[in-house]
């Protein structure tokens, strides 16, 4: 198996010696320190489902099977440092199957959704509008440009980071986040020119 | 190089993607472009507006059920043999089962099937016949002494039983018939019985 190094981007406690014991004891079938690794990565690993699903309902199964191929493959994962990294390559191609299998539904002018009568610029402020423009705003890009961004501009990953993620060179992944950039800030500035 | 080649380099520069001296040419187009600007500025403010939803954190039961579905998963392919509980379970009912089936009483229990009831035959009026003189008996049958044929009583017609011909002639008993029809349309079976169950 490839291993990937990712220093940057691990959590704060992937690389401690905790972390380390925790897979250690979780390789021998020890489920309580299993359940330690999954407390350390899960809003990683939900967060990340969630962008790239859309739908929280599908983004937990997402979830669920990235820790069950984590535990199931708990000798591959070489060092703690690879941990991340091994997690985000999961994520990203079981949330690309759950799209296969579950094709989104139509993007339907999703920015007159966000716009109700009398609201005003310092309204759309407010968390759940800016939770809906996130989650609007990210379906009007294509699968590639998604994972790109959200690793990129959400999960804060180097753009070599993602490329070793995506499978793909640094080049490409520049080409999407680009893409993805572009279509976010225009529908961003649509929906909130509708509300002035 | 119009706006519209900067776009790009813009783009990543919003996103701190470039290298530091591509970084230094773009603040330089920057600062000379007010429409650039806008374009970085706008850009810059739909990406932290993104980060800071995505940011916000996930209600604590999201990451409880994950957990949860993940380790009862677990627990679930670490014992294995809960999955074939049901099979000896089975095997045991099975062997209840043939213990039964071996050990019952080898006659079936009598069937009693209650004789169907009829009406009560009608009165016949049997007359005795009139003796037959020898000189008679070549006479033609149907024909009277004088030619003419005898008055006979009218006689309702009676089966053969209650006429004296069967072993009982004070009950009429018919027998019982049952027909079984098979899959096969040229086979059909009659089961006839008489009223003491004796098949005929």
């Amino acid at each position: 198996m490839k291993t990937l190094a990712f220093p940057a981007m691990a959590p704060p406690l992937d690389g401690t010696e905790a972390t380390a014991t925790a897979l250690e004891a979780a390789r021998s079938g020890d489920l309580a320190a299993f359940d330690l690794l999954m407390r350390r990565h899960e809003r990683m690993v939900l967060a990340t489902a969630l962008r790239l699903l859309g739908k929280m309902e599908d983004a937990q199964d997402a979830s669920q099977e990235v820790f069950l191929r984590l535990y199931r493959n708990l000798g591959k994962v070489q060092a703690c440092r690879n941990l991340a990294g091994w997690l985000y390559r999961v994520t990203v191609n079981v949330c690309r199957d759950i799209r296969k299998r579950r094709p989104e539904e139509t993007f339907v002018d999703a920015a007159e959704e966000l716009v109700s009568p009398g609201a005003d610029p310092q309204e759309a402020a407010t968390r759940n509008e800016r939770r809906r423009v996130l989650e609007l705003s990210l379906r009007l890009l294509s699968g590639r440009e998604r994972a790109a961004l959200v690793l990129r501009d959400l999960e804060g990953l180097s753009t070599g980071e993602v490329a070793e993620i995506l499978g793909t060179s640094q080049a490409t992944v520049r080409s999407r986040v680009f893409q993805a950039r572009i279509k976010i800030k225009g529908f961003v500035e649509g929906c909130f020119r509708r509300r002035v | 190089m119009n706006c519209k080649d900067w776009e790009e380099r813009i783009a990543l520069f919003a996103g701190g993607d470039l290298s530091p001296a591509l970084e230094a040419e773009v603040k330089q187009h920057l600062a000379e472009c007010a429409g650039c600007r806008d374009n970085a500025r706008g850009i810059q403010d739909s990406l932290k507006l993104l980060l800071s939803a995505h940011e916000e954190p996930i209600a604590a039961g999201h990451y409880t059920a994950v957990r949860a579905g993940v380790l009862a998963r677990l627990e679930r392919e670490r014992r294995p043999w809960r999955r074939w509980m049901w099979a000896p379970a089975l095997a045991l009912g099975l062997a209840v089962a043939g213990v039964f089936v071996a050990v019952r009483p080898a006659r079936m229990p009598e069937i009693t099937v209650a004789a169907p009831r009829y009406p009560e035959p009608p009165a016949v009026a049997v007359g005795t016949p009139e003796p037959v003189a020898p000189g008679e008996r070549n006479r033609p049958r149907g024909a009277g002494a004088s030619g003419t044929a005898p008055p006979v009583a009218a006689s309702p017609r009676v089966p053969a039983a209650a006429q004296g011909h069967g072993p009982e002639t004070s009950a009429l008993v018919e027998p019982l018939v049952v027909k079984l029809i098979t899959n096969d349309p040229d086979v059909v079976i009659y089961w006839i019985a008489d009223r003491k169950g004796e098949a005929r």
